[in-house]
């Protein structure tokens, strides 16, 4: 069994950039998003992000997350569609009901927003190693609790698939029907989530013990085992960014 | 001066009227390798906790006495600081590896980062460390990959790199396989020659005769007897504390061998008398009756997780009768064979047979009034609240009623002596005690089959027992008992069928006692022979001996 993240190993000009670029590019790519209301620019944004998903290699492993957001995604159009204040414009209607071409757009605009904000997270989680992340925030003066809480954060989604299966087992073993279909998978998982959460507590525990024997809390000064290598093109990176940022600010007050 | 000293230290956990520890004082000198024995509820873990500062700091309670390391007093000062200078490494090599770091380099460095040790010094002690553990060729690797010994190293590595005057090991080698234990046992015998200060909890007696210059005798939370091996594991009432003598002094007990002048009696070879003469008496006879039980057949079985790699090759076997010992290292495929028998997995190719019927077809929510399988881990298992509704889980989904269902559960429970806890949360149980609740909720659903994966792990030597008595009673109700285990003398008190996996594969199936006189197959297999059975092959003689009771006398020539 390996360390179980969501980071998925390439060689990429996208896994070499630096953690805290990739952060900052987090950053600017979502609040940009949020900030300019115009279809075209954040349609633009998104495809801009998909294209680094491209060349780091993980765009396959993205698709499943925006999958999942798709069930968010569907309710913002139902929503938005039927029930937006400024309905006027009849787009279609599904039987009795009409879509509006107003809460149409703005439910796209949603959509994209949020499809945009999922793949920039994931250019940073898949492409980035979680300790490479975590001591890169550490070396900035991150509290080394709040490091360790983010990169078990990081950790949480694949630990919790790996001990349902375990406890899948253990109630297949002990005569819960958990196999056929979709609904009898439904009512299975329910009773799982009791479980799965008292175990990754003992975990905790026991693991914050192993923590406190290697001095983790210790006050003062720590060092670091790998000398941070300066990413060649981080600050000319960072500087683009910045500089895209500050544009979109701009035009946003300005128009 | 001293490196530990304790002076009348009492401590109970919060919530709980009784002491874990109750008036302990000793000292150890530096350089010194001191055991700690006594059953499971005896105190030692604790006591290793109390000695690395988590008791009082991290477990809080209720404490009195001193406790010093060197000259630092243990409840005045901060963990971190006191755990610079005492090393622990405890049972569960998984739960020791921070998970914050992903090669097994970063893993020893993390505590030397946090007691910010300049970065040259740093890469010279992960080296020095990784030597000393023979872990070098690991150290790309991630922690979470390895096996349970290489994890266990690389624990005791991280701690021995922050350079403690002390290293405590509170039985490091109960959850693994005789290869990870005789590894972890290997480099605990080079830190000791190198003069490392060891305490070290223990369930292997047969280990502490070897290295330990004294042993702490515990029970109930007090100290029973600070002294030498021979006199700690000469004692007469060594059984009233659950403590089982290693075998050389089992033997010689046996055989009435007490020394005259010291009234001591012989822990190791070398200390054995070099002329004795002793007779054998094998039982021939199975302790068993002989019973009808269920019976599976398994044809041409093959099953892998990936594809071309099959960890099932082919097997072919009849399993019926008298319970059934599977032994063989970790990675043989035994904990994959038996979950094929329980159809928690689905064999790529072959067929098994329950009683003639097709078994490799159904679910194993289907099975369940059929088969009973006790997981390995039963963290893996357990789920409810208390431990009354995790014993009634299995009973009410195979359709008993709740009466029916409560009755049962009792019954095990008073079986396997957890009826007192049994509207306790199973988390605030030991080890020991949730492997016991797993096992009760097995066998309240009153299988034909019952398979144990490693029921004695983590168990001492009443724990044991318990379990043979068990199983001793599965046969004799005619259930069909299948057992995994890593423990040879367990397997030679028990069973009297054996079968040596390696590799997906049988290399021998047969009577017990002929199992441990395949040598080529036990070595293929990496399984060593009982202590029992090593011992008389040491002393000279050809049988196959597997138990105390046959040993019959001797007779020294010009003692």
């Amino acid at each position: 069994m390996n360390n179980m993240t969501l980071y998925v190993q390439r060689d990429s000009p996208v896994h070499r950039v630096d953690p805290l670029t990739k952060l900052l590019f987090v950053f600017i790519s979502i609040a940009s998003t949020y900030l300019v209301s115009d279809h075209l620019v954040v349609l633009g944004i998104l495809l801009f992000t998909f294209a680094i998903l491209l060349t780091g290699k993980v765009f396959k492993s993205i698709l499943p997350v925006i999958g999942v957001s798709f069930l968010l995604i569907a309710s913002i159009i139902i929503v938005q569609g039927f029930f937006h204040p400024d309905r006027t414009t009849v787009l279609f209607e599904v039987g009795p009901f009409s879509i509006y071409k107003e809460g149409f757009s703005i439910a796209f605009l949603i959509t994209l927003r949020v499809v945009n904000m999922v793949s920039a997270f994931g250019v940073l989680i898949l492409t980035t190693k979680p300790d490479d992340l975590v001591e890169a925030l550490l070396q900035k003066g991150l509290s080394p609790r709040f490091g360790y809480v983010l990169l078990s954060v990081l950790q949480i989604i694949p630990q919790m698939v790996a001990l349902t299966g375990k406890i899948t087992d253990a109630q297949r073993a002990r005569g819960m029907e958990t196999e056929g279909g979709l609904w009898m998978r439904f009512k299975s998982f329910l009773p799982l989530l009791g479980p799965v959460v008292l175990n990754s507590l003992t975990e905790t525990r026991e693991r914050s013990i192993a923590l406190e024997i290697r001095g983790f809390n210790r006050k003062g000064k720590r060092t670091f085992l790998n000398e941070t290598e300066d990413y060649r093109y981080g600050i000319p990176l960072r500087i683009a960014l910045v500089a895209f940022f500050i544009t979109v600010i701009v035009w946003r007050v300005i128009s | 001066m001293s490196v530990l000293r304790l002076e009348n230290l009492k401590y109970k956990y919060p919530a709980s009227s009784r002491f874990a520890l109750n008036d302990i004082s000793f000292t150890v000198e530096k350089g010194e390798f001191v055991g700690i024995v006594g059953m499971n509820t005896a105190g030692k873990t604790t006591l290793c906790y109390a000695l690395s500062g988590l008791v009082p700091h991290f477990f809080k309670g209720a404490y009195g006495g001193d406790v010093y390391i060197g000259d630092m007093d243990v409840l005045t000062h901060e963990i971190s600081e006191i755990t610079a200078n005492v090393g622990l490494v405890f049972e569960n090599p998984f739960s020791q590896m921070t998970g914050a770091k992903f090669t097994v380099y970063d893993e020893i460095a993390f505590g030397l980062e946090n007691q910010g040790i300049p970065r040259d010094v740093m890469h010279e002690r992960i080296r020095e460390s990784m030597r000393l553990l023979d872990i070098e060729e690991l150290q790309e690797k991630n922690p979470f990959s390895l096996s349970g010994g290489q994890m266990q190293r690389v624990a005791i590595a991280s701690v021995i790199a922050m350079k403690p005057d002390v290293l405590i090991l509170d039985e490091p080698t109960s959850q693994l396989d005789p290869e990870g234990t005789e590894e972890v046992f290997h480099v605990i015998e080079k830190l000791a020659q190198e003069g490392m200060t060891i305490i070290m909890a223990e369930q292997k007696m047969e280990k502490l005769a070897e290295y330990a210059d004294r042993i702490l005798l515990m029970h109930n939370g007090k100290l029973i007897e600070d002294g030498t091996p021979e006199e700690i594991f000469s004692r007469d009432d060594l059984n009233d504390f659950g403590v089982e003598p290693p075998v050389y002094a089992k033997i010689a007990r046996t055989l009435g061998m007490r020394d005259d002048a010291t009234g001591l009696y012989p822990i190791s070879l070398t200390q054995m008398p070099a002329n004795l003469d002793i007779q054998f008496a094998p039982e021939v006879e199975s302790r068993l009756k002989e019973k009808d039980t269920a019976e599976l057949i398994v044809r041409n079985l093959h099953f892998g997780y990936e594809k071309g790699q099959d960890v099932i090759n082919g097997l072919n076997v009849s399993l019926q009768g008298e319970p059934i010992a599977i032994i063989g290292q970790n990675g043989a495929g035994k904990t994959t064979f038996v979950k094929l028998l329980k159809a928690l997995l689905k064999p790529d190719a072959g067929e098994i047979e329950l009683d003639g019927t097709l078994i490799s077809k159904t679910t194993a929510a289907a099975l369940a009034s059929r088969i009973g399988l006790i997981f390995q881990n039963p963290n893996d298992q357990i789920f409810k609240n208390t431990v009354i509704d995790e014993v009634m889980f299995g009973p009410l989904n195979i359709g008993q009623s709740k009466e029916e269902a409560l009755a049962n559960a009792n019954k095990m429970l008073t079986l396997v002596g957890l009826l007192e806890k049994a509207d306790e949360n199973p988390y605030d149980l030991s080890l020991a005690e949730r492997k016991m609740v797993a096992m009760a909720s097995i066998l309240a659903m009153n299988t034909d089959v019952v398979i144990f994966d490693e029921p004695t792990i983590g168990q001492d030597s009443r724990g044991k027992a318990k379990v043979k008595e068990i199983i001793d009673l599965l046969y004799e109700q005619g259930k069909l008992v299948i057992c995994i285990l890593h423990d040879m003398d367990f397997v030679a008190e028990t069973f009297g069928r054996t079968i040596i996996f390696s590799n997906g594969k049988m290399l021998f199936d047969g009577l017990t006692r002929t199992a441990f006189a395949q040598e080529e197959a036990l070595r293929i297999a990496r399984v060593e022979q009982p202590h029992i059975t090593k011992l008389v092959r040491s002393l000279g003689y050809e049988q196959i001996v597997l138990k105390e009771s046959e040993f019959l006398a001797r007779s020294t020539a010009g003692n």
